[in-house]
Order: structure tokens, then sequence, then C-alpha cells
């Protein structure tokens, strides 16, 4: 009886204290909640990348998947690197010019490549969808003007790297390489020209 | 107390129809609709406060309201009103083979067993809905008014895990009651009155008059009204008759969207019952701690809301930081630990007033 009395009253006071322990643990972690922040606010906030060795120097080197960019200004709009996607992830629409290698200021086109071309085309539209695209670099190839390729790999410039190519909508991920209301102005600009002639 | 005035200030502004029914009506109505404002604004601090704190606890920040267009506002102030829209705004499921009738009553019965307890907690000298000469024996009784809404709940959804629940919470209430009554009992026998107002104007004259600090059994009895109010409301450690790890959700498993959302706020509502009996009973209820000073109305309303939400905060404090008992040792907390030490407390406290009284 006397040594189960005194074991009810051990646990009980065993049970207090070791309570009292748990609150203070849990009490501490959150006044340190500034300090001992594990979490991340992801959108505003990323993890940097890990370091890595890739068996040499570089400091100067992109380690990162590089992805497509087009030079709208050597643009021919021949639909080469359209044809040549194994995935049909590149629409490009054109537009014929009304005279071969002029600038047209007002849509933003350029009418001799650096290569030399004389362009016949206004490209209106040239969307890569990158939520297709497989990195394949299989458009690079054909381009005779040299104006579509990978960028920000390792052939690029050392740059701060956005390793995610994430977006908050999906419309977002499709590129749109063609100058801003080109379309609605050759369209126009064609119209008032067909009006004078 | 406000009905009465209420009642009495539309009688004296239209003397000629001084005494309509309709006017009780009213009077009646006013508070009602004041308190359910008072509910929602609470519980949407509150449910704040436990995402914060439990995020703390658990060494994260909890909703920050971070990314574009909509988003939960600056520390995420909004998060509750969030969650709040998508209940009210999620499909409302009746199980097929369930007792249609009773399904729906148990969440309303459930929340007017947690409002009615509203009527007799004292905000202020003046500041109360009814002050009953039995308020404290009143809100004792009216809180396990919720145990047939858990039981209505569990055995209407005809689904076993929620008739365990109910069942569950049936055996937990029912136990836990005797020692917070015991507890109470001792909080009377110091004040000699059963009214809440009563209780408050005994404690009067600063903090060493609180009936916590006048006497140790006092002090113990405190703690033990705390623990069974905390399993009075199910909630973490004594959270058996939900038990997510074995019962899915318990009671509530069948329930969704906005019933689900009256089991909820009931559920907080009865959390600040629990603690405004504890705050009234043992901490002095509208009473400033210092005797003389802070003593206006308004401070009235102040302290006795922050006395209630500390212990609020403590019962979110030790939701997150215990693990569930089990059936078995949750009754063997009641009754073989609680329940002595109460009775003792009884005795100790008679003893107590009798030689230092």
């Amino acid at each position: 009886m006397g040594r189960n009395m005194g074991r009810y009253f051990k646990d009980i006071w065993e049970t207090l204290t070791t309570l009292l322990t748990g609150m203070s643990i849990t009490w501490l972690h959150m006044l340190r909640i500034k300090k001992d922040n594990v979490t991340l606010q992801y959108p505003e906030e990323k993890w940097p990348r890990p370091e890595r060795n890739i068996g040499h120097d570089h400091s100067n080197y992109n380690v990162i998947r590089s992805r497509l960019h087009v030079d709208m200004d050597d643009c021919i709009g021949c639909l080469k690197c359209e044809r040549a996607c194994p995935v049909d992830c590149i629409k490009i629409d054109t537009v014929k010019v009304p005279e071969r290698g002029k600038d047209i200021k007002e849509v933003g086109h350029v009418g001799i490549t650096s290569n030399g071309t004389r362009k016949a085309l206004v490209v209106t539209r040239f969307d890569i969808d990158m939520t297709e695209c497989c990195y394949c670099n299989l458009c690079v190839y054909p381009c005779p003007e040299e104006c579509i390729y990978m960028t920000g790999g390792p052939n690029a410039k050392k740059h701060p790297i956005d390793y995610e190519f994430s977006e908050h909508d999906r419309s977002e991920l499709v590129y749109r390489f063609a100058k801003p209301g080109s379309k609605d102005g050759i369209e126009r600009i064609m119209a008032e020209q067909e009006a004078e002639s | 107390m406000t009905v009465d005035w209420i009642f009495e200030w539309l009688n004296g502004l239209f003397t000629t129809l001084s005494g309509n029914p309709f006017f009780l009506i009213i009077a009646i109505l006013v508070p009602c609709l004041a308190l359910f404002g008072f509910i929602t604004v609470y519980a949407f601090v509150v449910i704040y406060m436990e995402l914060k704190v439990s995020s703390f606890i658990q060494d994260k920040v909890g909703p920050m309201g971070q990314g574009v267009g909509l988003h939960a506002g600056k520390w995420g102030v909004l998060q509750p009103i969030a969650d709040a829209l998508k209940l009210l705004t999620k499909e409302d499921i009746i199980p097929e083979s369930a007792d249609k009738p009773l399904f729906i009553m148990a969440p309303f019965m459930i929340f007017i067993g947690a409002f009615i307890g509203f009527i007799a907690l004292p905000f202020g000298e003046y500041i109360i809905i009814t002050d009953l000469n039995i308020g404290i024996f009143y809100i004792l009784a009216v809180g396990s008014f919720s145990v047939i809404a858990l039981i209505l709940a569990g055995w209407a959804s005809n689904n076993k895990w929620s008739l365990y629940g109910g069942m569950r919470s049936a055996a937990q209430i029912v136990s836990y009651e005797i020692p917070a009554g015991l507890s109470i009992v001792v909080v009377i026998m110091l004040s000699s009155t059963l009214s809440m107002q009563g209780i408050v104007k005994y404690q009067e004259g600063g903090i060493f008059n609180w009936i916590i600090f006048t006497n140790p059994f006092a002090f113990v009895a405190f703690f033990i009204y705390f623990i069974s109010a905390m399993a009075e409301t199910n909630r973490t450690p004594f959270d058996i008759p939900e038990a997510e790890s074995e019962l899915v959700g318990g009671f509530h498993t069948e329930y969704s969207g906005m019933r689900f959302a009256f089991f909820f706020l009931s559920e907080y509502a009865n959390m600040f019952v629990v603690s405004g009996v504890a705050a009234t009973g043992f901490l002095g209820g509208w009473q400033s701690p210092i005797p003389g000073y802070f003593n206006t109305p308004l401070w009235g309303i102040f302290w006795m809301l922050s006395k209630t939400m500390f212990l609020v905060f403590m019962m979110i404090w030790m939701r997150w930081t215990f693990p569930r008992l089990r059936v078995d040792q949750l009754m063997n907390v009641c009754w073989k630990v609680l329940l002595p030490i109460s009775l003792v407390n009884i005795f100790g406290v008679g003893i107590w007033t009798l030689v230092f009284g």
C-alpha cells in the first residue's frame, strides 16, 4: 500500500515535470522561429543551386541546361526549324512584304539580315512551346541564318542561373519571339497599300 | 441583464406599445446577433492563432500569403477567411445510408450547445447578457449538451468510425464533467454564490484576491478544471473522439462543407466558453490585477478577453506539444488522478476556510 501510494505520487510528479519539459521545448521553438525557420517562401525565395563538381573549373561556365532563343532581326521565316522539330513545338506565321529587303519601321521589321540576305517575309508569329520542347537542338542545324540557337547553356556567358524555367501561368511557357503587334501592323500596312493602288 | 435593458429601453421609447411581446423578441435577437458576430470574429482570430502557433512550434512560418494574384494578404492574415470561404463553397454531402434528419440536426445542436454558454459569461460589471443566479451551474450544464450532438452525429452518419467517435466522446465528456464540476465546487465554496457576477465580485481587489491565489487547493483546482475543460472541448491531447490516425475523422468523418464548418466553429466557441469560465472562476474575470486601477467597463472587457485568450492560447500550445492519450490512459487520468485530487481539494478548501478564513 505504502509503496503503491509512493508510486502514484511519483507518477503524477513525473507526468507534470515531463509535460512541462515538453512545453518549454515548444515554447523555445516558438520564440526562436526567426532563427529556426526551415521553410522557404518559395516564389520569393529559392534554394541556392547546390555546388557540384563536373571535373574541371566551372567558375566561368554555366552548368545548366540551355533553352532556345530566336534572334528575330535575322529570321527570314523559312520554316526550316518548324519542319525539323520532332515534337512540333515551333509555330511560325509569315506575311509577304510589299518590297523585298526594306525595313518596315512600324512593326520593327529589319529588311536585311546580318548575313546580307534580303528578307521577303515578315514573321508575325514565332511561338516555341517550352512545355513540349525536348531540348534536342535539331532546329538549330537547318537554320540558314543561324538565328535560332540555344542560350544560357555552357557556351553562353556566365550569368545568374534560372534553373527552373518556371512561370506562374502555363501560358507563359509558350515563348513568343515575334515582335509584338507585328501581325496587326503588317495587315494594316498591306490594307493601306491595296487601297492606294 | 442586457436583454432586460433593451426591453425596458424599447418600452420607454414607445410608451403606447409598452409590454409588446414583439419588443421582447427584438431584445433577445439583438444580443444574439451581437454574440454571433463576436463568435465569428473570435473564430477567425483563433484559427489564425492556431495556424501560426502550430507552425512556429514546428519551425515553420505558417501561411504567409506569398505568390502572385489572389493571395492571403501580408503574413497570411486572410487565411482564415479563405478557409471559411472554401468550407462554405464545398459540396454538401449527406451519405445515402445516413439518418437524414438527425444528420442535419447534429451540427446545429453542437453549435447551440457552444452558443448558449456565452449567455452567462460576464465581460464587465454591466456587460453580460443575463446574470443568472445559477450562472456557473448553467454553463456547466449546457457545456455537456455537446455530447448529445456528438453522439447524434456519430450515430446518424451510419459509419463505424463516426459511431466509435461518438461513443468515445460520450465516455470522455461524461467522465471529465466530474473533476471539472468538483473543481468549480471549490470556487463556489469560496465565493458562496453561483452567480457569475457574484464570483467576480468576490475576487475584487487585485491579483492576490483572485481565487487561484487565495489558497493552494484552489491553485490545484484551477489546473484540474483546465485539464478537464480541455478534455470536454475534445482537443488534443484529449481528442480521442476525432483521433485522425485511428478514426479517420471521428464523429465528423461524414460531414463536409458548411456542416463540418459548424463542428469546427463550435469547437472554438467551446474553447472560449470553458476558458471564460476558468478566467471568471479562478482569474478574477473582468477585474484588473492592480487594485483600483483600470477598472472602467472598457478595461473590464480587455481584462476578460485577455485572460480568456491567454487560456485559449495555452490550449493551442498544449495541443501542439502533447501526443494524444490512449482511451484507457484517458480514463485512468480522469478517474484515478483528477477525481481523487479534486475531492481532496474540496476537503482542503473547507478546512482552509475554517482555519484561515
